[in-house]
Protein backbone atom coordinates (compact mmCIF):
# COMPACT_ATOMS: atom_id res chain seq x y z
CA UNK A 1 0.00 0.00 0.00
CA UNK A 2 2.55 2.38 1.09
CA UNK A 3 4.35 1.53 -2.43
CA UNK A 4 1.02 2.51 -4.44
CA UNK A 5 0.45 5.65 -2.07
CA UNK A 6 4.45 7.04 -2.95
CA UNK A 7 3.65 6.29 -6.78
CA UNK A 8 0.37 8.61 -6.01
CA UNK A 9 2.14 11.25 -4.58
CA UNK A 10 4.99 11.44 -6.95
CA UNK A 11 2.44 11.71 -10.33
CA UNK A 12 -0.21 13.88 -8.45
CA UNK A 13 1.74 15.14 -5.24
CA UNK A 14 -1.83 17.21 -3.95
CA UNK A 15 -3.71 13.78 -4.14
CA UNK A 16 -6.10 12.96 -1.44
CA UNK A 17 -4.89 9.10 -0.94
CA UNK A 18 -7.57 8.62 1.43
CA UNK A 19 -10.23 9.63 -0.86
CA UNK A 20 -12.59 6.35 -1.93
CA UNK A 21 -13.74 8.86 -5.39
CA UNK A 22 -10.09 9.10 -7.08
CA UNK A 23 -11.71 8.78 -10.52
CA UNK A 24 -15.38 10.33 -10.03
CA UNK A 25 -14.18 13.16 -8.42
CA UNK A 26 -11.48 13.60 -11.16
CA UNK A 27 -8.50 13.43 -8.95
CA UNK A 28 -6.81 11.28 -11.38
CA UNK A 29 -7.61 12.05 -15.66
CA UNK A 30 -6.73 10.50 -18.47
CA UNK A 31 -2.67 11.03 -18.24
CA UNK A 32 -2.66 10.92 -15.18
CA UNK A 33 -3.97 6.93 -14.99
CA UNK A 34 -1.61 6.36 -17.99
CA UNK A 35 1.57 7.76 -15.77
CA UNK A 36 0.07 5.64 -12.49
CA UNK A 37 -0.46 2.43 -14.91
CA UNK A 38 3.19 2.40 -16.29
CA UNK A 39 4.85 2.99 -12.69
CA UNK A 40 2.42 0.38 -10.95
CA UNK A 41 3.65 -2.21 -14.37
CA UNK A 42 7.14 -1.10 -13.56
CA UNK A 43 7.12 -1.33 -9.62
CA UNK A 44 4.99 -4.47 -9.20
CA UNK A 45 6.28 -6.25 -12.46
CA UNK A 46 2.69 -7.05 -13.73
CA UNK A 47 0.71 -6.31 -17.21
CA UNK A 48 -2.58 -4.00 -16.55
CA UNK A 49 -4.48 -3.95 -19.33
CA UNK A 50 -6.93 -1.66 -21.24
CA UNK A 51 -9.92 -3.34 -19.96
CA UNK A 52 -9.31 -3.30 -15.89
CA UNK A 53 -9.31 0.91 -16.60
CA UNK A 54 -12.33 1.34 -14.35
CA UNK A 55 -13.66 3.37 -11.70
CA UNK A 56 -13.96 0.47 -9.39
CA UNK A 57 -10.10 -0.80 -9.71
CA UNK A 58 -8.71 3.01 -8.97
CA UNK A 59 -11.23 4.91 -7.29
CA UNK A 60 -9.49 4.33 -4.37
CA UNK A 61 -5.75 3.22 -3.06
CA UNK A 62 -7.31 0.10 -1.65
CA UNK A 63 -8.54 -0.63 -5.14
CA UNK A 64 -5.64 -0.29 -6.70
CA UNK A 65 -3.56 -2.87 -4.49
CA UNK A 66 -6.28 -5.12 -4.85
CA UNK A 67 -5.98 -5.41 -8.49
CA UNK A 68 -2.25 -5.42 -8.72
CA UNK A 69 -2.31 -8.27 -6.05
CA UNK A 70 -4.80 -9.60 -8.54
CA UNK A 71 -3.02 -9.51 -11.27
CA UNK A 72 0.26 -10.65 -9.46
CA UNK A 73 -1.55 -13.89 -8.67
CA UNK A 74 -3.23 -14.24 -12.66
CA UNK A 75 0.65 -14.33 -13.69
CA UNK B 1 -43.08 14.99 -36.83
CA UNK B 2 -39.69 15.98 -37.12
CA UNK B 3 -38.39 16.66 -33.82
CA UNK B 4 -38.94 16.54 -30.09
CA UNK B 5 -40.37 20.28 -30.39
CA UNK B 6 -42.90 19.47 -32.51
CA UNK B 7 -46.81 20.10 -31.44
CA UNK B 8 -47.30 16.26 -32.78
CA UNK B 9 -44.62 14.57 -30.88
CA UNK B 10 -45.49 16.92 -27.88
CA UNK B 11 -49.45 17.15 -27.85
CA UNK B 12 -50.05 13.85 -29.36
CA UNK B 13 -47.42 11.07 -29.71
CA UNK B 14 -45.84 11.59 -26.15
CA UNK B 15 -49.13 11.54 -24.01
CA UNK B 16 -50.78 8.92 -26.07
CA UNK B 17 -47.27 6.68 -25.43
CA UNK B 18 -47.48 7.22 -21.87
CA UNK B 19 -51.07 6.50 -21.40
CA UNK B 20 -50.39 2.98 -23.85
CA UNK B 21 -47.25 2.66 -21.49
CA UNK B 22 -49.35 2.68 -18.01
CA UNK B 23 -52.18 1.10 -19.70
CA UNK B 24 -50.15 -1.97 -20.63
CA UNK B 25 -49.19 -4.86 -17.87
CA UNK B 26 -45.65 -4.41 -16.58
CA UNK B 27 -44.04 -7.29 -18.48
CA UNK B 28 -45.27 -5.76 -21.51
CA UNK B 29 -44.60 -2.46 -21.02
CA UNK B 30 -41.34 -2.64 -22.88
CA UNK B 31 -43.53 -3.43 -26.45
CA UNK B 32 -44.52 0.00 -26.15
CA UNK B 33 -41.34 1.76 -25.57
CA UNK B 34 -39.92 -0.69 -28.90
CA UNK B 35 -43.52 0.34 -31.28
CA UNK B 36 -43.14 3.95 -30.26
CA UNK B 37 -39.52 3.85 -30.76
CA UNK B 38 -39.90 2.29 -34.38
CA UNK B 39 -42.61 4.44 -35.38
CA UNK B 40 -40.98 7.50 -34.34
CA UNK B 41 -37.85 6.47 -36.01
CA UNK B 42 -39.76 5.54 -39.27
CA UNK B 43 -42.08 8.99 -38.88
CA UNK B 44 -38.77 10.72 -39.78
CA UNK B 45 -36.66 7.92 -41.49
CA UNK B 46 -39.31 6.07 -42.99
CA UNK B 47 -38.13 2.62 -44.15
CA UNK B 48 -34.65 3.66 -43.38
CA UNK B 49 -35.96 2.00 -40.19
CA UNK B 50 -34.41 -1.08 -41.56
CA UNK B 51 -31.18 0.11 -41.05
CA UNK B 52 -31.32 0.21 -36.62
CA UNK B 53 -33.48 -2.83 -36.85
CA UNK B 54 -30.64 -4.56 -38.85
CA UNK B 55 -27.74 -3.34 -36.61
CA UNK B 56 -29.90 -4.83 -33.53
CA UNK B 57 -30.28 -7.92 -35.34
CA UNK B 58 -26.63 -7.88 -35.94
CA UNK B 59 -25.29 -7.00 -32.32
CA UNK B 60 -27.34 -9.62 -30.58
CA UNK B 61 -25.80 -12.28 -32.90
CA UNK B 62 -21.90 -10.85 -32.76
CA UNK B 63 -22.82 -10.85 -28.55
CA UNK B 64 -24.14 -14.49 -28.81
CA UNK B 65 -21.33 -15.68 -30.92
CA UNK B 66 -18.53 -13.63 -28.81
CA UNK B 67 -19.89 -14.89 -25.85
CA UNK B 68 -19.93 -18.67 -27.32
CA UNK B 69 -16.17 -18.61 -28.13
CA UNK B 70 -15.94 -18.14 -24.42
CA UNK B 71 -17.55 -21.06 -23.42
CA UNK B 72 -15.32 -23.59 -26.15
CA UNK B 73 -12.69 -25.93 -24.91
CA UNK B 74 -9.43 -24.07 -26.49
CA UNK B 75 -6.93 -22.52 -24.30
CA UNK B 76 -7.31 -18.95 -23.29
CA UNK B 77 -5.36 -17.61 -25.62
CA UNK B 78 -6.38 -19.48 -29.05
CA UNK B 79 -10.07 -18.17 -27.74
CA UNK B 80 -9.24 -14.30 -27.33
CA UNK B 81 -7.65 -14.51 -31.03
CA UNK B 82 -10.74 -15.81 -31.69
CA UNK B 83 -13.10 -12.98 -30.06
CA UNK B 84 -10.87 -10.82 -31.37
CA UNK B 85 -11.50 -11.40 -35.03
CA UNK B 86 -15.03 -11.66 -34.49
CA UNK B 87 -15.02 -8.49 -32.68
CA UNK B 88 -12.66 -7.21 -35.30
CA UNK B 89 -14.98 -8.27 -37.96
CA UNK B 90 -18.33 -6.74 -35.99
CA UNK B 91 -17.00 -3.30 -35.92
CA UNK B 92 -15.67 -2.74 -39.81
CA UNK B 93 -19.23 -3.98 -40.38
CA UNK B 94 -21.08 -1.74 -38.37
CA UNK B 95 -18.36 1.26 -38.43
CA UNK B 96 -18.06 0.76 -42.30
CA UNK B 97 -21.76 1.20 -43.03
CA UNK B 98 -21.11 4.64 -41.05
CA UNK B 99 -18.00 5.51 -43.15
CA UNK B 100 -19.70 4.52 -46.60
CA UNK B 101 -23.28 6.57 -46.09
CA UNK B 102 -21.97 9.14 -44.17
CA UNK B 103 -18.53 9.86 -45.40
CA UNK B 104 -17.64 8.30 -48.39
CA UNK B 105 -19.42 11.17 -50.54
CA UNK B 106 -16.88 13.66 -48.61
CA UNK B 107 -13.40 10.65 -49.46
CA UNK B 108 -14.54 11.03 -53.57
CA UNK B 109 -14.91 14.59 -53.68
CA UNK B 110 -11.78 15.03 -51.69
CA UNK B 111 -10.17 12.32 -54.40
CA UNK B 112 -11.96 14.06 -57.67
CA UNK B 113 -10.26 16.97 -56.54
CA UNK B 114 -6.75 15.27 -55.41
CA UNK B 115 -6.53 13.66 -58.86
CA UNK B 116 -7.92 16.99 -61.09
CA UNK B 117 -4.57 18.91 -59.20
CA UNK B 118 -2.58 15.89 -60.21
CA UNK B 119 -3.82 16.04 -64.16
CA UNK B 120 -5.75 12.39 -63.73
CA UNK B 121 -8.39 11.78 -65.90
CA UNK B 122 -10.01 9.72 -63.33
CA UNK B 123 -13.09 10.38 -61.78
CA UNK B 124 -15.50 8.54 -58.96
CA UNK B 125 -19.48 9.51 -59.33
CA UNK B 126 -20.52 10.82 -56.10
CA UNK B 127 -23.49 9.87 -54.71
CA UNK B 128 -24.99 10.93 -51.60
CA UNK B 129 -27.12 8.51 -49.54
CA UNK B 130 -30.20 9.14 -47.30
CA UNK B 131 -29.09 8.80 -43.53
CA UNK B 132 -31.59 6.99 -41.19
CA UNK B 133 -31.82 9.55 -37.73
CA UNK B 134 -28.79 8.89 -35.12
CA UNK B 135 -26.79 6.62 -37.33
CA UNK B 136 -23.61 8.35 -35.57
CA UNK B 137 -25.21 7.80 -32.10
CA UNK B 138 -26.72 4.23 -32.15
CA UNK B 139 -23.82 2.84 -34.06
CA UNK B 140 -21.22 3.74 -31.15
CA UNK B 141 -24.06 2.17 -28.60
CA UNK B 142 -23.70 -0.95 -30.67
CA UNK B 143 -20.20 -0.87 -30.50
CA UNK B 144 -19.56 -0.37 -27.17
CA UNK B 145 -22.02 -3.58 -26.53
CA UNK B 146 -19.98 -5.46 -28.66
CA UNK B 147 -16.78 -4.47 -26.90
CA UNK B 148 -17.84 -4.55 -24.00
CA UNK B 149 -19.05 -8.29 -24.12
CA UNK B 150 -15.45 -9.05 -25.89
CA UNK B 151 -14.48 -7.33 -22.89
CA UNK B 152 -16.22 -9.97 -20.36
CA UNK B 153 -17.77 -6.04 -19.16
CA UNK B 154 -21.24 -7.33 -20.31
CA UNK B 155 -22.82 -10.47 -20.64
CA UNK B 156 -24.09 -11.30 -23.89
CA UNK B 157 -28.17 -10.46 -23.99
CA UNK B 158 -29.92 -13.21 -25.50
CA UNK B 159 -33.28 -11.14 -25.42
CA UNK B 160 -33.56 -9.30 -28.95
CA UNK B 161 -36.13 -7.03 -27.62
CA UNK B 162 -34.11 -5.67 -24.65
CA UNK B 163 -31.44 -5.10 -27.83
CA UNK B 164 -33.87 -3.42 -29.76
CA UNK B 165 -35.03 -1.13 -27.26
CA UNK B 166 -31.45 0.23 -26.49
CA UNK B 167 -30.79 0.50 -29.93
CA UNK B 168 -33.76 2.72 -31.07
CA UNK B 169 -35.42 4.23 -27.47
CA UNK B 170 -37.31 6.79 -29.14
CA UNK B 171 -36.21 9.98 -26.64
CA UNK B 172 -32.41 9.71 -27.26
CA UNK B 173 -32.53 8.02 -30.74
CA UNK B 174 -31.90 12.08 -32.43
CA UNK B 175 -29.71 13.60 -30.36
CA UNK B 176 -28.03 11.13 -27.56
CA UNK B 177 -26.76 10.57 -24.88
CA UNK B 178 -24.93 7.49 -26.07
CA UNK B 179 -25.90 5.19 -23.51
CA UNK B 180 -23.97 2.02 -22.09
CA UNK B 181 -26.16 -1.14 -22.21
CA UNK B 182 -25.19 -2.37 -18.69
CA UNK B 183 -26.62 0.87 -17.30
CA UNK B 184 -29.98 1.28 -19.54
CA UNK B 185 -30.80 -2.34 -21.47
CA UNK B 186 -32.76 -3.47 -17.80
CA UNK B 187 -34.47 -0.22 -16.88
CA UNK B 188 -35.55 0.32 -20.21
CA UNK B 189 -36.96 -3.41 -19.97
CA UNK B 190 -38.42 -3.13 -16.16
CA UNK B 191 -41.60 -1.30 -16.84
CA UNK B 192 -41.87 1.09 -14.07
CA UNK B 193 -45.09 2.37 -13.79
CA UNK B 194 -45.52 6.02 -13.54
CA UNK B 195 -45.61 7.91 -10.23
CA UNK B 196 -46.61 11.57 -9.94
CA UNK B 197 -42.79 12.41 -8.75
CA UNK B 198 -41.99 11.14 -11.75
CA UNK B 199 -44.23 12.75 -14.22
CA UNK B 200 -43.64 15.98 -12.53
CA UNK B 201 -40.38 15.81 -11.88
CA UNK B 202 -39.78 15.10 -15.81
CA UNK B 203 -42.56 17.31 -17.36
CA UNK B 204 -40.29 20.15 -15.23
CA UNK B 205 -37.09 19.10 -17.03
CA UNK B 206 -38.47 18.87 -20.35
CA UNK B 207 -40.11 22.44 -19.84
CA UNK B 208 -36.64 23.78 -19.32
CA UNK B 209 -35.17 22.30 -22.12
CA UNK B 210 -38.37 24.13 -23.83
CA UNK B 211 -36.88 27.47 -22.60
CA UNK B 212 -33.51 27.09 -23.28
CA UNK B 213 -34.13 26.22 -27.12
CA UNK B 214 -37.39 28.10 -27.87
CA UNK B 215 -36.26 31.10 -25.94
CA UNK B 216 -32.84 30.93 -26.63
CA UNK B 217 -31.57 29.59 -29.08
CA UNK B 218 -34.58 29.72 -31.25
CA UNK B 219 -34.43 34.02 -30.47
CA UNK B 220 -30.45 33.87 -31.71
CA UNK B 221 -31.07 31.87 -35.23
CA UNK B 222 -31.27 34.99 -37.19
CA UNK B 223 -28.27 36.68 -36.00
CA UNK B 224 -26.48 33.55 -36.10
CA UNK B 225 -27.33 32.69 -39.30
CA UNK B 226 -26.90 36.29 -40.79
CA UNK B 227 -23.46 36.43 -39.95
CA UNK B 228 -22.02 33.01 -40.98
CA UNK B 229 -23.90 33.17 -44.11
CA UNK B 230 -22.77 36.34 -45.35
CA UNK B 231 -19.92 37.08 -43.03
CA UNK B 232 -17.92 39.30 -46.05
CA UNK B 233 -20.51 41.74 -45.19
CA UNK B 234 -19.67 41.88 -41.52
CA UNK B 235 -16.78 43.65 -39.41
CA UNK B 236 -14.67 41.45 -36.75
CA UNK B 237 -16.96 42.48 -33.40
CA UNK B 238 -19.93 41.67 -35.51
CA UNK B 239 -18.21 37.90 -36.16
CA UNK B 240 -16.77 37.91 -32.90
CA UNK B 241 -20.46 38.41 -31.71
CA UNK B 242 -21.50 35.82 -34.05
CA UNK B 243 -19.10 32.94 -32.20
CA UNK B 244 -20.51 34.16 -28.93
CA UNK B 245 -23.78 33.64 -30.33
CA UNK B 246 -23.60 30.02 -32.15
CA UNK B 247 -21.30 28.95 -28.90
CA UNK B 248 -24.53 29.68 -26.35
CA UNK B 249 -27.05 28.60 -29.38
CA UNK B 250 -25.60 25.57 -29.61
CA UNK B 251 -25.20 24.97 -25.58
CA UNK B 252 -29.08 25.70 -25.22
CA UNK B 253 -29.83 23.49 -28.71
CA UNK B 254 -28.16 20.68 -27.21
CA UNK B 255 -28.38 21.05 -23.83
CA UNK B 256 -31.89 21.89 -24.10
CA UNK B 257 -32.71 18.89 -25.55
CA UNK B 258 -31.36 16.49 -23.48
CA UNK B 259 -32.91 18.09 -20.53
CA UNK B 260 -36.58 16.80 -23.26
CA UNK B 261 -34.40 13.63 -23.68
CA UNK B 262 -33.67 13.05 -19.92
CA UNK B 263 -36.89 14.36 -18.92
CA UNK B 264 -39.36 12.06 -20.81
CA UNK B 265 -36.83 9.35 -20.16
CA UNK B 266 -37.25 9.96 -16.45
CA UNK B 267 -41.11 9.53 -16.87
CA UNK B 268 -41.07 6.59 -17.78
CA UNK B 269 -38.52 5.90 -14.64
CA UNK B 270 -35.55 5.73 -17.08
CA UNK B 271 -32.12 7.41 -16.02
CA UNK B 272 -30.17 8.39 -18.56
CA UNK B 273 -26.41 9.24 -18.46
CA UNK B 274 -26.29 13.50 -18.24
CA UNK B 275 -24.55 14.65 -21.03
CA UNK B 276 -23.77 18.16 -19.77
CA UNK B 277 -22.11 19.12 -15.94
CA UNK B 278 -22.17 23.39 -16.63
CA UNK B 279 -19.56 23.81 -19.45
CA UNK B 280 -18.77 26.98 -19.33
CA UNK B 281 -17.32 26.68 -15.77
CA UNK B 282 -14.60 24.61 -16.98
CA UNK B 283 -11.53 26.13 -16.06
CA UNK B 284 -8.74 24.44 -19.10
CA UNK B 285 -10.62 22.53 -22.67
CA UNK B 286 -9.36 19.50 -20.98
CA UNK B 287 -12.13 20.21 -18.39
CA UNK B 288 -14.53 21.71 -20.75
CA UNK B 289 -14.43 17.92 -22.65
CA UNK B 290 -14.96 16.23 -19.11
CA UNK B 291 -18.11 18.70 -18.67
CA UNK B 292 -19.49 18.92 -22.80
CA UNK B 293 -21.49 16.19 -24.29
CA UNK B 294 -19.74 13.56 -21.61
CA UNK B 295 -21.06 10.71 -23.33
CA UNK B 296 -19.32 11.31 -26.33
CA UNK B 297 -16.31 11.85 -24.05
CA UNK B 298 -16.04 8.97 -22.08
CA UNK B 299 -17.11 7.03 -25.26
CA UNK B 300 -14.09 8.30 -26.96
CA UNK B 301 -12.09 7.68 -23.56
CA UNK B 302 -13.05 3.97 -23.14
CA UNK B 303 -13.18 2.80 -26.71
CA UNK B 304 -10.62 4.74 -28.69
CA UNK B 305 -7.87 6.74 -25.92
CA UNK B 306 -6.72 3.61 -23.27
CA UNK B 307 -7.21 0.62 -25.96
CA UNK B 308 -4.17 3.09 -28.04
CA UNK B 309 -2.65 4.27 -25.03
CA UNK B 310 -2.75 0.82 -23.49
CA UNK B 311 -1.81 -1.27 -26.40
CA UNK B 312 1.93 -2.56 -26.24
CA UNK B 313 3.82 -0.84 -28.31
CA UNK B 314 2.50 2.08 -26.62
CA UNK B 315 3.54 0.87 -23.09
CA UNK B 316 6.89 0.22 -24.22
CA UNK B 317 7.12 3.56 -25.75
CA UNK B 318 5.88 5.02 -22.54
CA UNK B 319 8.59 3.11 -20.37
CA UNK B 320 11.43 3.83 -22.61
CA UNK B 321 10.23 7.54 -22.54
CA UNK B 322 9.84 7.77 -18.73
CA UNK B 323 13.42 6.99 -19.19
CA UNK B 324 14.83 9.20 -21.34
CA UNK B 325 12.37 12.40 -20.90
CA UNK B 326 11.21 12.08 -17.21
CA UNK B 327 8.54 10.74 -15.59
CA UNK B 328 6.59 13.43 -16.31
CA UNK B 329 6.81 14.27 -19.88
CA UNK B 330 7.17 10.99 -21.26
CA UNK B 331 4.21 9.51 -20.55
CA UNK B 332 2.17 12.46 -22.23
CA UNK B 333 4.79 12.80 -24.93
CA UNK B 334 3.76 8.94 -25.61
CA UNK B 335 -0.37 9.51 -24.97
CA UNK B 336 0.11 12.24 -27.71
CA UNK B 337 -0.65 9.14 -30.40
CA UNK B 338 -3.77 8.20 -28.45
CA UNK B 339 -5.15 11.66 -27.48
CA UNK B 340 -5.04 12.61 -31.62
CA UNK B 341 -6.56 9.27 -32.34
CA UNK B 342 -9.74 10.44 -29.98
CA UNK B 343 -9.42 13.96 -31.87
CA UNK B 344 -9.80 12.88 -35.09
CA UNK B 345 -12.67 10.43 -34.70
CA UNK B 346 -14.22 13.55 -32.31
CA UNK B 347 -13.91 16.03 -35.30
CA UNK B 348 -14.99 13.63 -38.13
CA UNK B 349 -17.94 12.16 -36.11
CA UNK B 350 -19.34 15.93 -36.12
CA UNK B 351 -19.49 16.28 -39.44
CA UNK B 352 -17.78 15.63 -43.26
CA UNK B 353 -15.57 18.50 -43.97
CA UNK B 354 -12.37 20.00 -43.54
CA UNK B 355 -13.71 23.02 -40.57
CA UNK B 356 -14.52 19.47 -38.23
CA UNK B 357 -11.36 18.03 -38.85
CA UNK B 358 -9.62 21.32 -38.10
CA UNK B 359 -12.04 21.34 -35.03
CA UNK B 360 -10.90 18.12 -33.67
CA UNK B 361 -6.77 19.17 -34.27
CA UNK B 362 -7.67 22.66 -32.38
CA UNK B 363 -8.96 20.31 -29.33
CA UNK B 364 -6.05 18.04 -29.34
CA UNK B 365 -3.52 21.19 -29.84
CA UNK B 366 -5.10 22.73 -26.99
CA UNK B 367 -5.39 19.72 -24.48
CA UNK B 368 -2.13 18.80 -25.43
CA UNK B 369 -0.25 21.76 -25.25
CA UNK B 370 -2.07 22.15 -21.67
CA UNK B 371 -0.81 19.17 -20.26
CA UNK B 372 3.07 19.96 -21.45
CA UNK B 373 2.30 23.69 -20.04
CA UNK B 374 0.71 22.62 -16.72
CA UNK B 375 3.96 21.69 -14.70
CA UNK B 376 5.64 24.83 -15.91
CA UNK B 377 2.48 27.04 -14.87
CA UNK B 378 2.32 25.40 -11.07
CA UNK B 379 6.33 25.78 -11.05
CA UNK B 380 5.75 29.59 -11.87
CA UNK B 381 3.01 30.22 -10.11
CA UNK B 382 4.56 29.39 -6.61
CA UNK B 383 7.54 30.84 -7.58
CA UNK B 384 6.03 34.25 -8.46
CA UNK B 385 3.63 33.24 -5.35
CA UNK B 386 -0.06 33.14 -7.29
CA UNK B 387 -2.68 31.72 -5.63
CA UNK B 388 -4.21 29.41 -8.17
CA UNK B 389 -6.91 28.89 -5.99
CA UNK B 390 -7.86 32.85 -5.80
CA UNK B 391 -11.43 34.10 -7.32
CA UNK B 392 -9.28 36.33 -9.70
CA UNK B 393 -6.74 33.68 -10.88
CA UNK B 394 -10.07 31.34 -11.47
CA UNK B 395 -11.85 34.00 -13.06
CA UNK B 396 -9.21 34.41 -15.59
CA UNK B 397 -9.37 30.58 -16.74
CA UNK B 398 -13.05 30.73 -16.93
CA UNK B 399 -12.78 33.42 -19.39
CA UNK B 400 -10.07 32.61 -21.30
CA UNK B 401 -11.48 28.91 -21.30
CA UNK B 402 -14.50 30.51 -22.88
CA UNK B 403 -12.93 32.53 -25.46
CA UNK B 404 -11.16 29.41 -27.36
CA UNK B 405 -14.12 27.75 -26.84
CA UNK B 406 -15.91 30.20 -28.59
CA UNK B 407 -13.20 30.25 -31.68
CA UNK B 408 -13.51 26.43 -32.28
CA UNK B 409 -17.26 26.81 -32.56
CA UNK B 410 -16.66 29.36 -35.44
CA UNK B 411 -14.58 26.98 -36.98
CA UNK B 412 -16.88 23.89 -36.24
CA UNK B 413 -20.22 26.56 -37.69
CA UNK B 414 -18.19 27.98 -40.25
CA UNK B 415 -19.45 27.11 -44.12
CA UNK B 416 -16.38 25.23 -44.49
CA UNK B 417 -12.16 25.98 -43.57
CA UNK B 418 -11.72 28.59 -45.82
CA UNK B 419 -14.81 30.53 -44.20
CA UNK B 420 -13.61 29.91 -40.79
CA UNK B 421 -10.12 30.94 -41.77
CA UNK B 422 -11.36 34.00 -43.10
CA UNK B 423 -13.89 35.13 -40.32
CA UNK B 424 -11.42 33.94 -38.37
CA UNK B 425 -9.33 36.88 -40.12
CA UNK B 426 -11.77 39.51 -39.96
CA UNK B 427 -11.73 39.57 -36.08
CA UNK B 428 -7.93 40.41 -36.14
CA UNK B 429 -7.72 42.68 -38.83
CA UNK B 430 -11.45 44.40 -38.61
CA UNK B 431 -12.85 44.62 -35.12
CA UNK B 432 -13.74 48.02 -33.66
CA UNK B 433 -16.65 49.08 -32.06
CA UNK B 434 -18.55 50.94 -35.10
CA UNK B 435 -20.91 48.23 -35.40
CA UNK B 436 -22.47 48.75 -32.18
CA UNK B 437 -22.83 52.71 -32.32
CA UNK B 438 -23.91 52.59 -36.15
CA UNK B 439 -27.03 50.83 -35.64
CA UNK B 440 -25.60 47.70 -37.12
CA UNK B 441 -26.33 45.51 -33.67
CA UNK B 442 -29.76 45.89 -33.86
CA UNK B 443 -30.73 45.29 -37.39
CA UNK B 444 -29.77 41.81 -37.97
CA UNK B 445 -33.08 40.00 -36.90
CA UNK B 446 -32.61 40.53 -33.52
CA UNK B 447 -33.49 43.80 -31.76
CA UNK B 448 -32.87 45.87 -28.63
CA UNK B 449 -35.82 44.35 -27.04
CA UNK B 450 -34.88 40.50 -29.01
CA UNK B 451 -31.28 41.25 -26.86
CA UNK B 452 -33.11 42.23 -23.74
CA UNK B 453 -35.15 39.00 -23.63
CA UNK B 454 -31.88 36.93 -24.15
CA UNK B 455 -29.75 38.53 -21.57
CA UNK B 456 -32.74 37.96 -19.06
CA UNK B 457 -32.86 34.59 -20.29
CA UNK B 458 -29.27 33.54 -19.68
CA UNK B 459 -28.93 35.61 -16.85
CA UNK B 460 -32.07 32.15 -15.25
CA UNK B 461 -29.77 29.42 -17.20
CA UNK B 462 -26.75 30.85 -15.25
CA UNK B 463 -28.59 31.23 -11.66
CA UNK B 464 -29.76 27.37 -12.55
CA UNK B 465 -26.33 26.51 -13.17
CA UNK B 466 -24.69 28.25 -10.29
CA UNK B 467 -27.13 26.64 -7.88
CA UNK B 468 -26.64 22.84 -10.08
CA UNK B 469 -23.07 23.49 -9.62
CA UNK B 470 -23.45 23.79 -5.57
CA UNK B 471 -25.20 20.50 -5.55
CA UNK B 472 -28.47 22.46 -4.80
CA UNK B 473 -31.93 20.51 -7.17
CA UNK B 474 -34.22 23.14 -7.86
CA UNK B 475 -36.93 20.63 -8.99
CA UNK B 476 -36.89 19.40 -4.93
CA UNK B 477 -36.42 22.61 -4.04
CA UNK B 478 -39.60 23.68 -6.15
CA UNK B 479 -41.47 20.42 -4.98
CA UNK B 480 -40.66 21.16 -1.07
CA UNK B 481 -42.36 24.83 -1.54
CA UNK B 482 -46.38 25.01 -1.00
CA UNK B 483 -48.80 24.61 -3.76
CA UNK B 484 -49.24 28.11 -4.73
CA UNK B 485 -45.70 28.94 -4.78
CA UNK B 486 -45.12 25.59 -6.78
CA UNK B 487 -47.55 25.79 -9.08
CA UNK B 488 -46.39 30.14 -9.57
CA UNK B 489 -43.00 28.58 -10.84
CA UNK B 490 -44.65 26.14 -13.06
CA UNK B 491 -46.37 28.69 -14.86
CA UNK B 492 -43.89 31.72 -15.07
CA UNK B 493 -41.92 29.46 -16.81
CA UNK B 494 -44.60 27.93 -19.07
CA UNK B 495 -45.83 31.51 -19.69
CA UNK B 496 -42.29 32.69 -20.43
CA UNK B 497 -41.83 29.81 -23.02
CA UNK B 498 -45.22 30.98 -24.46
CA UNK B 499 -44.59 34.96 -24.67
CA UNK B 500 -40.93 34.90 -25.03
CA UNK B 501 -40.64 31.87 -27.14
CA UNK B 502 -39.59 32.40 -30.86
CA UNK B 503 -41.64 30.47 -32.85
CA UNK B 504 -44.36 31.46 -35.01
CA UNK B 505 -44.84 33.96 -38.26
CA UNK B 506 -41.01 35.11 -39.40
CA UNK B 507 -39.03 32.65 -36.90
CA UNK B 508 -37.06 30.33 -38.29
CA UNK B 509 -36.64 27.54 -35.09
CA UNK B 510 -33.18 26.48 -35.11
CA UNK B 511 -32.38 23.22 -36.74
CA UNK B 512 -31.59 19.71 -34.28
CA UNK B 513 -28.10 20.61 -34.44
CA UNK B 514 -26.81 17.18 -33.72
CA UNK B 515 -29.55 14.99 -35.04
CA UNK B 516 -27.92 14.61 -38.24
CA UNK B 517 -24.32 13.72 -37.12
Amino acid sequence: MEKIIAILKEIQPDLDTDSKRLIDDQYLDSLSILSLVAELEDAFDVMIPAVEITAKNFNSVEGIYQLVERLKEED
Amino acid sequence: MNSYYSVAYMAVFLPLTILAYQLMPVRKRWLVLLAASYFFFYAISGKLVVFVILSSLSIHHFGLWLEHIDHQEETRKIRMKQKRKVLLFAILLHMGLLVVLKYMPFFLSNLNQLAAVMGLSISWSVSRYALPIGLSFYTLQAVSYMVDVYRGQQKADPHLGRICLYLAFFPQIMEGPIARYRRTADQLYAGRTITYTQLTFGIQRILYGFFKKMVIADRLNPLVKAIFTNYTDYAGEMILLGALAFTLQLYMEFSGTMDVVIGTAEIFGIHLPENFRQPFFSKSISEFWKRWHISLGTWFKDYVFYPVAMSSWSKKLTVRARKKIGPLYGPILCSAFALLAVWIGNGFWHGTGWNFLFFGLYHFTLIFLGSLILPVTRKWSAKWRIDRNHWLYQSWQLVRTFILVCIGELFFHANGLWAGLQMFGRILTTTSLASFQDGTLFSQGLDAQDFIIVLLSLGIVLWVSIQKERQVSIRQMIAAKPIPIRWACYYTLILMIIIFGAYGYGYIPVDPMYANF
